[in-house]
């Protein structure tokens, strides 16, 4: 009796298990590494126009890069939409993409598109500095107009950004403020800054909802979700400040490995498309295709002068150098 | 063998042999598939560590090690992470002491409700305590407005008082069952011939709980150092070696460094393992004389009710105002900052897929792990085959290793082929069947000493072959060890975090790596949401667990005892 009984609830477990597993065919494994709300935006977006379901999970730029890294030539996905500039020319140089000469991105500035094709740029974003309205308010602080106001003592531990170790974002902080204002006194800058800095996050979105929460003053941070916090009624002020703030673009490649060649191709397609470009200038993203985006309006910011490919060449050396001083001392 | 084929029909032989042969040697076949499975899923991601942390381009090195020893900032993640498990282990077993002896020994009217409390941090993932602790006593908290606190939550403070709330349960666990199956006639009799309740409990209580106490300690110890998510959320700037070894895998793919960290990480739970076993042997005192008696509601003395009292209190409230505030945190727009009450994140259906796919790992490992836990215990028990103690060994072992190095191993291991696993569902699964085994296979073990090896003789002697024994036999004997295996492998792995975080492969969420993601993301309403969810869901799956369990004609409450043999 109890063996049947054993038996039976073998079964239905398995089946409870096995039940539901059988997948649609259209999917796709990808790499994303937006906020996890634009993530699933964008993930909606294709999923209407294709018929494709992307299925990812949210890691941050500098997480997809290693992944990336420890699983060639093994890839565990079928392509990137939505990675770094230090891992879109490192998938190049390395061959672990392939070229797609996508007929929907014709005519794209040539920074949004690579001459050969391999990466395409589906949006550039930036950082900006924010500060939580209310805290200020009651210190009686204003918020500063230049990067180097940080460096005063009264901000001390009150200013959270992201790691340039994990997050995309602060590699673009970094790369930024070494093109600012020179290596050598660019590092000087960082270390100085560290000083006021509480701790550095792991994504380069989560100053803003951390400010956004008076946890902190001051973050520098990612602009992709400020203007829908701000929307979803957070007391946030964000600026760009007098020296200007630093881009990076969001790239998505197609894997070698990938066995669904057909549908990836459709993805790049549509990202292509002007409708694409609307929808992500909505959200705050500067586009390919020229839209009127949401958070700076018709105004471009002002931007540092960058070299995005000697940033991703220098990045394994700037993250040694980053790990020598900020990771050695008893503090 | 020659003889047996001379008794039947010569063109049968071969089958026979075959027959015969497997009737005589399954157990020993048996042992060796199951050794090989260990061997393969926890020796050898193990092994996959330990060489990588050794070589780099060259050949073999120290100069990773040299680099540890030599840099203040690691040395220091070290000595945190130390301090940190033996502040949670001691605080833990205290508190853990005084609720267990409040629910067995003491006013009946205060033991249920406690134990519940006391249960309540398993259904939920650890790293709940730090949302919670966020929500009261971030810089923005609420109790850190109301009452001006100056104090900074992020940093070891911070890290320790999560981490405590969050693994007092495995040591209540541990020692009220200890402490229910102990025999009280022991203590009543002290209590008779008057000596005090102090006296009672520092020289008989206490004395008898030491393997159970033990074993608590050494639990919480590894847990405590190896899931990290309340570390990374609320450590700031203060290194820790589980959240640090995170960071430099997913976040820097520096591999070789990584797997350093995990090698020292596990070398103080590999030393408390056998210092555990070493002081268990020779201490294997039985007072277990038939059934755990339940004991009579003794008047406690005030000197130590109160203060008993006094700390299970305080815990106990710390516990139902963090659950409190979570699920607050779920119903509110931003919680601290607009205060409006709101069902967006709970109808955020976002997290629905990974709490899915968390239920149908969880199944899995618990299916899969229980069946090898039955297995296991049965062949230890009843082999007859050298080296049998060692599998024992290593099957225990698995929750003596942190969860971050069985995660990096698995990665490390399972990533080319011939054995690619990553990035499918089996990889998540596999690693909590050999984490959790020991549950399993202990509750197996100790159910098999309880059944006389004459029912299994008699069944062989009368014809029976060693398929039908076992399966009409041995099988329903052991199914409350299945199911003590089953509902630990099963509870664990939905909310573990520390090695599955390394696992998880795009368009594959789990819940646990979900909530932690947002958590530390700062959307403290979508992770509260969908850690409610989650406990509603556990919540759900052992009531009918337990109603299927009831069904079958165990007792519940036996079945509970079993888990933490």
């Amino acid at each position: 009796m109890k063996g049947k009984f054993i038996f039976t609830v073998a079964a239905a477990i398995f089946s409870l298990v096995f039940f539901v597993s059988q997948s649609p065919a259209q999917e796709i494994r990808a790499y994303m590494g937006l906020s996890p709300e634009n993530n699933a935006k964008v993930v909606s977006f294709i999923k209407e126009k294709t018929g494709i379901q992307i299925l990812q999970t949210f890691q941050s730029f500098g997480e997809i890069e290693a992944k990336v890294k420890s699983e060639a030539p093994n890839f565990n996905a079928d392509m990137i939409t939505g990675c770094g500039s230090p891992l879109a020319f490192m998938a190049k140089k390395n061959q672990w993409v392939v070229p797609y000469d996508s007929p929907a991105w014709k005519g794209v500035a040539p920074e949004f598109i690579d001459q050969d094709k391999y990466w395409f740029n589906i949006s550039n974003f930036s950082f900006v500095l924010v500060g939580n309205k209310n805290k200020l308010q009651e210190k009686g602080y204003a918020m500063p107009k230049s990067w180097k106001e940080l460096l005063d003592p009264k901000w001390k531990d009150q200013i959270v950004m992201s790691s340039p170790l994990s997050s995309g974002t602060a590699n673009m902080i970094r790369f930024a403020f070494l093109a600012l204002y020179g290596e050598e006194e660019g590092w000087k800058f960082l270390q100085a800054l560290d000083k006021n800095i509480h701790h550095y996050t792991r994504s380069g979105n989560a100053p803003t909802d951390l400010v956004g929460r008076g946890e902190f003053l001051l973050g520098i941070t990612s602009d992709e979700n400020v203007k829908k916090r701000i929307d979803e009624g957070y007391p946030l002020i964000w600026s760009v400040p007098q020296e200007g703030i630093g881009y990076d673009g969001t790239f998505a490649l197609i894997f070698k490995t990938t066995k669904k060649m057909a549908e990836c191709k459709k993805v790049i397609d549509v990202m292509g498309t002007p409708e694409f470009s609307r929808m992500m200038a909505e959200i705050g993203y500067v586009t390919p295709r020229p839209a009127e985006n949401k958070l700076y309006g018709k105004v471009t910011p002002k931007y540092i002068k960058l070299d995005l490919g000697y940033a991703a060449e220098m990045r394994p050396k700037w993250n040694d150098i980053w790990k020598e001083k900020f990771r050695t001392e008893f503090k | 063998m020659a003889e047996a084929g001379s008794f039947h029909v010569p063109r049968f032989g071969v089958r026979e042999r075959v027959k015969a042969f497997l009737n005589a040697e399954l157990v020993n076949i048996l042992a060796a598939i199951l050794f090989l499975l260990l061997v393969i899923f926890l020796l050898y991601p193990i092994l996959a560590v330990l060489i990588k942390s050794i070589k780099d381009p060259e050949g073999l090195t120290l100069s990773y090690y040299v680099k540890f020893f030599t840099k203040g900032y690691y040395f220091r993640s070290l000595t945190n992470t130390l301090l940190l498990g033996l502040i949670n282990t001691v605080v833990c077993l205290i508190t853990a002491f005084c609720l267990a002896y409040l629910t067995t020994r003491g006013p009946l009217l205060l033991r249920k409700p406690l134990k519940l409390v006391a249960m309540m941090p398993l259904i939920a993932p650890p790293y709940l305590f730090a949302i919670s602790l966020i929500i009261l006593f971030g810089h923005n908290g609420i109790m850190t407005k109301a009452f001006g606190i100056k104090w900074s939550l992020y940093g070891f403070t911070g890290v320790v008082i999560a981490q405590t709330l969050a693994f007092i349960p495995l040591a209540y666990l541990m020692i009220e069952n200890t402490l229910r199956s102990l025999n009280p006639n022991l203590e009543e009799s002290a209590y008779d011939l008057g000596a005090s309740e102090i006296r009672i409990i520092r020289t008989i209580t206490i004395p008898l709980l030491a393997p159970g106490i033990l074993k608590a300690g050494l639990l919480v110890f590894v847990m405590t150092i190896a899931e990290f998510g309340n570390a990374a959320i609320l450590g700031g700037r203060t290194p820790f070696l589980a959240p640090d070894t995170y960071t430099m895998i997913i976040g820097e793919a520096d591999f070789e460094m990584g797997s350093v960290l995990s090698v020292i990480l596990i070398i103080p739970c590999i030393i408390i393992f056998f210092l555990h076993n070493y002081m268990l042997t020779g201490k294997k005192f039985t007072t277990i004389g038939g059934k755990p008696v339940a004991s009579e509601p003794r008047k406690m003395t005030p000197l130590v009710k109160i203060p008993f009292i006094l700390i299970s209190g305080t815990v106990g409230m710390a516990i139902v105002v963090s659950f409190g505030m979570v699920l607050l945190a779920s119903f509110t727009r931003i919680l601290g900052v607009n205060n409006e009450l709101v069902l967006t994140h709970i109808l955020n259906f976002d997290s629905n897929l990974a709490i899915y796919n968390s239920i149908k790992v969880s199944l899995i490992a618990a299916f899969i792990g229980a069946m090898v836990g039955t297995l296991l215990a049965y062949v230890i028990v009843r082999g007859k085959f050298f080296g049998r103690s060692f599998i024992e060994m290593i099957s225990l072992s698995g929750f003596a290793l942190p969860g971050t190095v069985i995660g990096i191993g698995y990665l490390l291991a399972f990533n080319a082929p011939p054995l690619k696993l990553t990035g499918g569902i089996m990889i998540l699964a596999l690693n909590s069947v050999f984490r959790f085994l020991a549950v399993g296979v202990e509750a197996g073990i100790s159910k098999l000493h309880q059944i006389n090896i004459e029912i299994e003789e008699a069944s062989a002697d009368l014809g029976a072959n060693f398929m039908a024994t076992f399966y009409k036999i041995v099988l329903p004997l052991m199914f409350p060890a299945f199911i003590a295996g089953f509902i630990y492998t099963f509870m664990t792995t939905l909310v573990s975090l520390s090695a599955v975080v390394f696992l998880v492969s795009p368009g594959f969420e789990l819940a646990a790596v979900r909530i932690f993601d947002r958590a530390v993301y700062g959307e403290i309403g979508n992770a509260s949401a969908t850690t409610m969810k989650l406990v509603v869901i556990v919540i759900f799956c052992m009531v009918i667990l337990n109603y299927i369990t009831k069904k079958t004609g165990f007792d519940v409450s036996q079945k509970k005892g079993s888990v933490a043999v």
